[in-house]
Parts: C-alpha cells; structure tokens; sequence
C-alpha cells in the first residue's frame, strides 16, 4: 500500500545571514559562511528548503586558557599557546568558521586583565592567520567585553565580525560598535522565548538590520537541561517559520563550551567510576551528541572545542543535508 | 497686528500673523497651564475661541474632540493667531473633564430610594415613663415594653456590660434614651434583635457605621451615617502589616512563624506573630477611624458596624484565623464565606463601640476574596448583559471577566508598585503626589501635576504610570525598560544631561529636584523601580490576557473595560496603555470603553453595608463566581513574560503604540 508522508508547508522563513566579507566586500577574508535561509525545519528537506548546511565554528583563544580540559590541551598541542597558530589548526581541521575567545583574568593562568591593545593584536593576528570569517567573543564580564569589543570591531572594521556575546545589559555598546564599523552581533538571552524575541526586537530598534544579528538562545549540554534548551530553540523555530519576525534569526549556539565544562569531560580516569568508559572517547561523544542534538533543535551555528568532534559533527551533517544517505 | 483678547482675565495683547496663542497668553500675563511643555500632547491647555473662523489655524487637535472643536475648543499651544480674536481661558477642572483618556473615578452615591428605615441598624428613641410604686417593673423589662410599644420590637438581647450600665443610664437621662438597636444580620434575618447601646436623650440625628477594605498594601475606609447613607469622611493609609512582608505569602509564612524562630508554629491561634499581624492591622483600621471621626466630628465609640471586605488572607489576619492553608495543597483556607460577628468589635480591637458587629463579605477562593465580590457588586457587571473585564490594579492584580449569566475570575500576585510602594518614591495617591507628569521629547525636561498642586512628596500609581510612558516615549528608557545614556544613536544626543544620572540603585531619572519638593530631596525614578513596575504590569496584562484565553474570548470582544485601584481620583487610560497594563482597545473610540471605578472593593463594602439587597448580592456573586488558578496554568508565565516588555513583545497587541513610538 502507497503511504503518502504528510507535509506542512510554512509561510516564514529563516532570515540569512552572511558572515565575513571578501576583499570585494570590504573585507579580506578568502570567503564567507552565509546561514539561515530555512522555510522548514531542521533536516525536513521533502518539505522545504535548507540552503545552507549548517555551519561548524572551531573556539580558539587568544593565549593558553587555564581553565580547559586537559584532553584539548593534548589535541590542539602547541597551538593553544598561539592564536594565529591555533586558527590555522582549526581550519586544518575543517572548521567552516573561528570563534576566538578572548580570555578574562579567570581564564588567564597569572590572573591578569586583558587590555584593548592584547585584543586588538589578537583580532589582527587571527586575521591574518586564515582566510575564514571570525566570531569575536569577550570574556564576559560586561565592563571588560565592552572595552575589548569595541576597540576588536574597531581594529577589524568592515570584516562583519560576529560579536558576542550582546545581551539585554550590553547590547546598545555592543549594537553601537557592530553599527559603526560593518559588524554582526551575536544576541543571548538565558532560555526562554520571549527575552529571545525582546533582545532581537531592542537591537533592531537600535538600527542594526536583522541581516547581521544571530539569535543564541543559550543551551545547556546533554544531561544537564538540553531538553529545556532544545524544546526553546524548537519553539522559536517554528514561531520564525510561522512568520514571527522576531523569531527569524539563525540560531548560534554552543555545545562546545557546555560539554567541556562538564566533569563528564573535565575529570580523567580515577576521578570518576570506571564504568564510564574511555575518557576521550566519552568526552568527545558528549560535545558531538550536544551538537547534534542541538542541530536538529534547529542551530544554524554550532562552536565546538575538539578538533575530533569537529569531523564528526561535520559528517553528520553532512549525511543530514543528503537526505539521510552517506553524503559528500 | 491682529489683537487677541483673553476671557475672563480681559487682558489683550498684539502679536504678529502665525503667532501661537499661548505666546500671545503669554505676552499679557494671561496663565495657561502647559503640562507637556507646549508641545500638543496633553491637550490641558485648550482654550475656548470665539469666532475663530478663518482667524485661526488649528495645527493639531489631539485630545479634543469633534464636539469640541465645534464649539470652539482649540489647543493654545498648537493655534496659530491669523486674526482678531477673543479667547476663554476655562478653568482648569473644566478642561480636565474633555479629556477623552483622564478616566474620573465614579462618584460613590446611596443606593436610590435609600431610607434608615430599612436598614438592620437603628437608633430609637424612647420616652419611658418612671417606674412609680404603682409600676414596678425592673429596668430591663421597662425598655423591652417600651421598645415593643413604640416600635414593634420584641425579643431583645443584650450583653452584660450594657445590663450593668442600664440603671444608671436610664436614670441619669430621666427615662428619655435613645437605643441603638441591630435587628437582623445577614445570617439571623429573624433576629433576635440586640441591643448595642443605650444613649441618653434623643440621639436619632446620625447613626454611624464604617465600611473598610483591607489591602494587602492599602487600607481604605469610609465613615458612613447611616440616616443618610451618606459618606461624610474617608482615610486610607499604607497596612501596618507592610513591614513583616510586602507579599500575602510572606505575611502567611510569617504569621505560621513561632516568633524569632524560622520554624513554623503548630497552626495555633496563639502564634506570636499572627497575634502581633492581626494587631497590626487592627492598629492602622483604627488610626484611619480616628481620623476620619475627627474630621466628621463623631466619636468613635459611636460607630455600631463595620463591613469589612479584604483578600482571604487579609481577612484571615484580621480575624485572628491561622491562614496558612490558603499556602499549602488542596489551598482550602478556613473562611470564605464568614458569620456575621455581633459585638466581635471588642474582641478584635476595633477602637470602635466594643459591640459593633463585623461582618466580612464572602469570598471565593483561597486568592479571591470579599474584595473582589465586593468589586464586582459596586462595578454590576454582575447585572449587565455585556461582557465586562473588571481588572483591579492592586498588589494582588484579581481579574474578572462575564456578564449577568457567567463570571470566571482569576488573581496573580502583582505587587505593590502602583500602590506607590516598593518604588523608592513611591506615595499614596493623597496630597502632594505627583499624578501626573510629561516629558519634552525635545530636551528630556519634565513637568507634573501634583493632587492639590502641593509641593511634591514622591509618585503615586497614575504618576508612575504616566512616568513611565512619557520616558518610553521620549526614547529615554527603551523597550526593556533600561533608562538610556548617551549612548550616540539616541537621537543625536551624546548625552542626556542632568535628568538621567547614575544613582545608589544604577540609572535613575529625576523627576523634580530637592527644593522644588516637600521632601528636601530629589524625587527620581530608579531602573529598579520601571523593573518593580514592569512586573506589576506584565502581572495584570497576563492574568486578564491568560483568563480571557481560557475562556476563548477575545479581547476585542469586552465591550468594557472597568479599572479599580487606589489611584486616586484618576487614570490616564492612554498612559496606562502606552506602558502595556490595559489593553490596546485603539485611540478615540477606544478609550471610551475604559470606565475607572476608584476603590471598587470599598466601594462594594459600603454598598453592603448601607442596603440589605446589596449585602444578598454580594452573596450571590461569591457562589456564582468560577475561580481559573493561574498557577496551574503554563499561559500564564507565558504571557507574563511576552508583557516584560514596553508595552508588549508581540508589537502587533499594541497597534497605536507602535504607530506613535516609531
Ligand atoms: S497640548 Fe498644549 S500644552 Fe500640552
């Protein structure tokens, strides 16, 4: 008997998003990651678009952080001591994008605070370093992101930047920068649709078009909230697909962060039972099914730590825009 | 040059052609009011022009209406003088009335055909004849066959403070007296009636009695006589009880509290601190009694009845009942439907006559009371084949919504912001609270109106509300509610000068500087205080918004709004909507489906306590009622979040908020 799959068709669509300008476009990056786009959800491709596979970005930082799990220490080697050297790991190992952390006095190892200049430097070597196009994240302390933020979109004028992280007590320096020099900004609220939608709607009425703002609807990693995370970022999918405009935001998120701060990825053999299996392995399955997970929330953008997770990520999405068979 | 003559000031002045009028107002030392700075958005400075055809240009007449315009009403700040002209400069209550969005509250009034006669209170007077060898009968006897003689009275009871007194009392008056006599209550409609006190001479001239709401924030009261079913004082202050907690659940969590022990006391009566709660409430009913007798000139021991209306809770504490069901699972508490208290007046500690009876109006739920009911009983809704949306705009933010066949209510816990309390300048609406206030969208200067035009003591619920829309408005506070400071886009300002500064609460706005003030000290707006507001308001919006939800009505549908609240004597509609508290019904036509009832559940105790129908009324509301409990319900958090936001996140809820804020 013929099944006949039932479709939906939607009347909204994601907004794209294009990361990165080409020397042409004001830039000097090699080429850009354009996102969005969706009138389906995830992976749904029978019933709509996707134009864009989603995209994978590869954290970096701009010195040695202190506080990483030893296991990224060991697989990015030498090139945590270097931005430059660490970006064009992370291109080698296939990412579409570079999120370069800059590190706070916590993450620093003699506690120091950043300056402006140290950003500057950073930004600027990490550009020159590799041709794709790059996310700027501050430390997180607001007074500080501001002061390095402002002077990173300064120093990188016209690459459209992604910088985060903007959130409802920082987005008018953050949107203010992002609008003086042909930046993105990258908006998070803590889980909930209705702030998602609030800070989309106070950056627009800055005057930053919502063609140059992703929506980061935060996330918790597997086992530890991602179905809360999951079932906001499906909400505001749908709502964006059904012509919510405020909704329409490709959606940032960060798996790899989440996982790698878990003690299931933290702590090495002896500090947790041995029934937990291979330490590496665990860790780099929890950061890969965070991202996948998240993936068919609907991420457009997911940034991951290890270099491993990186290629398998990638596979699957790859296998996921085919339609489900062994793609490439 | 044409020649403007101002009325009734008969003062003239010359301008040139496309002059406004108020420069021509001005030029002779007319005053004219300009609450907005001139810029044609209060509409409180129209003046009435008299043969303005053709010699004067109108540039913009919000906020007057085609009649009025038609009979000559034009604003001064937005005319433009192209002839002569006479102009009348109506007094200022006059204009106050055109104001389609001011909202005055309704006048409280005797029910129609209000008689004494009718009521179960009564004074008597009576004329005994002495006891003589020849008539020997006891004292007691005496008055009972008086009043069965003279007035049909049998059966009386009394209490046996009143039998020690009686001799003495009969004597000292020579047998002329005047018995105050509760016939019936409620619940005894067959009496027994009772004596409740014995005056000496003829003392039929007042009969007094009060009506008190008991707001978790706000206690109101009136003082009423009832030969007249007048009210002839009123007082409110803030509840006592404020200080051991803002919120009805920390008031329960502390009184179910041993004192100065975190541990809960085993649901007694005795508890120390539901003692000192019940105490504290006790004490501010009667400082309001004491005032308002002193300003009627009546002593408070002859005040025989108090009607008492209040939220469960509030009536639990006044009572001296545990309440700490009304916290905790299946949320039954002890009393929603409350006896009639005769002489309970000294029990409680009412500094009124020790036995007046206390009779509390019936509740519904554990969070919807006899305020309420009361509210609905003075709003009719209850009688009205339209569908209504009564909202009360008070700490607990009780919504209803029906008509004569169907009520459903809902209550969610609002706070206290638009009582002016948790805001750092927040004050009742009495005198010297700024009611009103508008921004220059230009410099960011304000102006306000204060009750009384006193010197300003801090903000009360309309201010705020009106604060906060002009600030949002200007663009100095954004949708989120985050005051803004220079930063470059805004309008081209670096900086926004000396209004909006950095205070011990973060961003604050001044309002009115130290020695404009009666305080001494500069009156601001905090961000913390627009964030208390914002959750007041998302509170409401989500509470109404999530009932007519669950009842499938849109709100288009509610052919009227009804407003009650301590605001005073009134609400600007328009600002209320601006800030997302009230639904956006549209401009013109829609603010005439506003109506303001003032302290509806005041106004609902004093009606039950003046006529036996209306107290059978209330009752029937209370059993007709359906409680929704919002706290079982995801809508709810749902929506109050979406109303986290000026006015609303779903812009399209508020179409002529966006159309003026763009
Ligand atoms: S409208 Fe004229 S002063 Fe406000």
């Amino acid at each position: 008997m013929p099944v006949t799959i039932p479709q939906t068709k939607y009347a909204g669509k994601v907004r794209e998003v294009t990361i990165g300008a080409t020397r042409a476009e004001g830039g000097t990056r090699s080429r850009t990651v354009t996102v969005g786009g969706e009138t389906t959800l995830p992976f749904l491709l029978h019933e709509g678009e996707m134009p864009h596979p989603p995209a994978v970005a590869v954290e970096i930082c701009d010195r040695r952080p202190a506080d990483w799990s030893p296991l990224l220490y060991e697989a990015w080697g030498e090139a945590v001591n270097d931005p430059a050297t660490w970006a064009r790991a992370a291109e080698a190992a296939g990412a579409d994008l570079v999120l370069l952390h800059l590190t706070g006095p916590v993450q620093r190892a003699d506690g120091s605070t950043p300056t402006a200049q140290e950003a500057r430097q950073a930004v600027r070597r990490v550009l020159e370093a590799t041709g794709l196009p790059l996310l700027v994240f501050g430390p997180g302390i607001a007074d500080l992101d501001n002061e390095l933020l402002v002077a990173v979109a300064e120093e990188a004028a016209g690459e459209r930047l992604v910088l985060g992280v903007c959130e409802d007590k920082n987005y008018r320096t953050l949107v203010a920068a992002a609008l003086a020099h042909g930046h993105l900004v990258d908006g998070r609220t803590p889980m909930d649709v209705n702030l998602a939608k609030q800070l989309m709607i106070l950056i627009r009425d800055m005057g930053l078009p919502l063609e140059r703002v992703l929506m980061d609807p935060s996330t918790g990693a597997l086992g530890y909230g991602i179905e809360y995370g999951y079932s906001v970022m499906e909400r505001l999918r749908l709502a964006a697909l059904n012509g919510d405009a405020m909704t329409q935001q490709p959606m940032l998120v960060t798996p790899g962060e989440e996982a790698w701060r878990l003690k299931e990825a933290k702590v090495g053999d002896g500090g947790v039972p041995a029934a937990w299996g291979d330490w590496a392995e665990r860790a780099i399955t929890w950061e890969v099914l965070t991202a996948t997970t998240l993936l068919h929330a609907g991420a457009d953008v997911v940034c991951l730590r290890h270099p491993a997770s990186v290629a398998e990520v990638k596979a699957v999405i790859a296998r996921l825009m085919a339609g489900g068979k062994d793609g490439k | 040059m044409p020649h403007v003559l101002f009325l009734p000031a008969q003062r003239s002045a010359e301008v040139s052609v496309g002059a406004s009028l108020l420069e021509a107002a001005q030029a002779c030392g007319v005053e004219i009011h300009i609450p907005c700075g001139g810029q044609g958005r209060c509409g409180r400075c129209a003046v009435v022009v008299q043969g303005g055809d053709g010699r004067l240009r109108r540039r913009s007449t919000i906020r007057l209406s085609p009649a009025d315009i038609a009979a000559g009403y034009a604003l001064a700040c937005q005319s433009l003088v192209l002839g002569d002209l006479a102009v009348v400069v109506p007094p200022q209550e006059e204009i106050a009335r055109h104001l389609v969005t001011a909202k005055h509250a309704v006048a409280v009034e005797p029910p129609a055909g209000y008689t004494v006669a009718d009521q179960p209170l009564q004074a008597f007077f009576l004329a005994l004849d002495p006891p003589s060898l020849a008539d020997q009968t006891d004292d007691w006897s005496r008055l009972q066959r008086g009043l069965a003689g003279a007035y049909g009275v049998s059966g009386l009871t009394a209490d046996m403070d009143l039998l020690r007194r009686l001799g003495e009392v009969l004597r000292s008056a020579d047998w002329q007296v005047t018995a105050v006599v509760e016939l019936d209550a409620w619940d005894r409609p067959a009496g027994p009636p009772r004596l409740v006190d014995l005056l000496p001479g003829r003392r039929t001239d007042a009969l007094h009695a009060i009506a008190v709401d008991i707001g978790t924030t706000t206690v109101s009261l009136f003082l009423v006589d009832l030969m007249t079913g007048r009210v002839v004082a009123r007082a409110a202050d803030y509840n006592d009880q404020i200080r051991r907690g803002e919120d009805i659940i920390s008031r329960i969590v502390y009184a179910s509290r041993k004192a100065g022990n975190s541990q809960p006391a085993a649901n007694s009566v005795n508890s120390a601190n539901l003692v000192e709660l019940q105490a504290l409430v006790v004490g501010t009913i009667n400082r309001l009694v004491e005032q308002a007798c002193r300003r009627a000139g009546v002593e408070p021991k002859q005040v025989y009845k108090a009607t008492v209306v209040g939220n469960p809770t509030m009536i639990h504490l006044f009572l001296g009942v545990p309440p700490e069901q009304i916290r905790l699972a299946p949320y039954i508490p002890a009393l929603n439907q409350v006896p009639s208290l005769p002489g309970a007046a000294q029990a409680l500690g009412l500094a009124i006559h020790p036995q007046a009876t206390v009779d509390c109006l019936p509740g519904v739920a554990s969070y919807v009371g006899a305020d309420i009911t009361a509210g609905v009983l003075s709003s009719g809704m209850h009688r009205s084949e339209a569908l209504r949306l009564f909202i009360d705009i008070g700490t607990n933010g009780e919504t209803v919504l029906g008509n004569a066949d169907w009520l459903i209510c809902c209550a969610c816990s609002a706070g206290p912001a638009f009582e002016g309390a948790g805001v750092e300048h927040g004050t009742r609406a009495a005198a010297g609270a700024i009611e009103e206030v508008w921004i220059n969208g230009d410099t960011g200067e304000p102006t306000y109106r204060t009750v009384g035009n006193l010197p300003p003591k801090g903000l009360c619920g309309s201010g705020l509300i009106s604060l906060l829309a002009e600030l949002f408005l200007a663009g100095l506070v954004d949708k989120r509610g985050r005051l803004n400071q220079g930063w470059p886009g805004l309008r081209d300002r670096p900086s926004l000068g000396p209004r909006v500064r950095r205070g011990d609460h973060g961003l604050e706005y001044v309002v009115a500087w130290a020695e404009e003030t009666a305080i001494g000290r500069d009156i601001v707006l905090t961000e913390v205080d627009i964030d208390n507001l914002l959750r007041t308001k998302a509170a409401i919006f989500a509470g109404f918004t999530s009932l007519a939800e669950a009842v499938g009505v849109p709100l288009e549908a509610v052919e009227e709004v009804l407003i009650g609240g301590a605001f005073g004597q009134h609400i600007n509609v328009e600002k209320a909507v601006e800030i997302g508290l009230l639904p956006d019904l549209g401009t013109g036509e829609g603010w005439s489906r506003f109506r303001f009832l003032g302290n509806t559940a005041l106004n609902g105790a004093y009606l039950a306590l003046v006529s036996r129908a209306m107290r059978q009324e209330v009752r029937n509301i209370a059993n007709k009622m359906t409680y929704l409990e919002l706290s079982a319900d995801n809508r709810f958090y749902e929506q109050f979040m979406s109303a986290m936001f000026l006015p609303h996140t779903d812009a399209r809820l508020f179409p002529s908020v966006a159309s003026r804020n763009t």
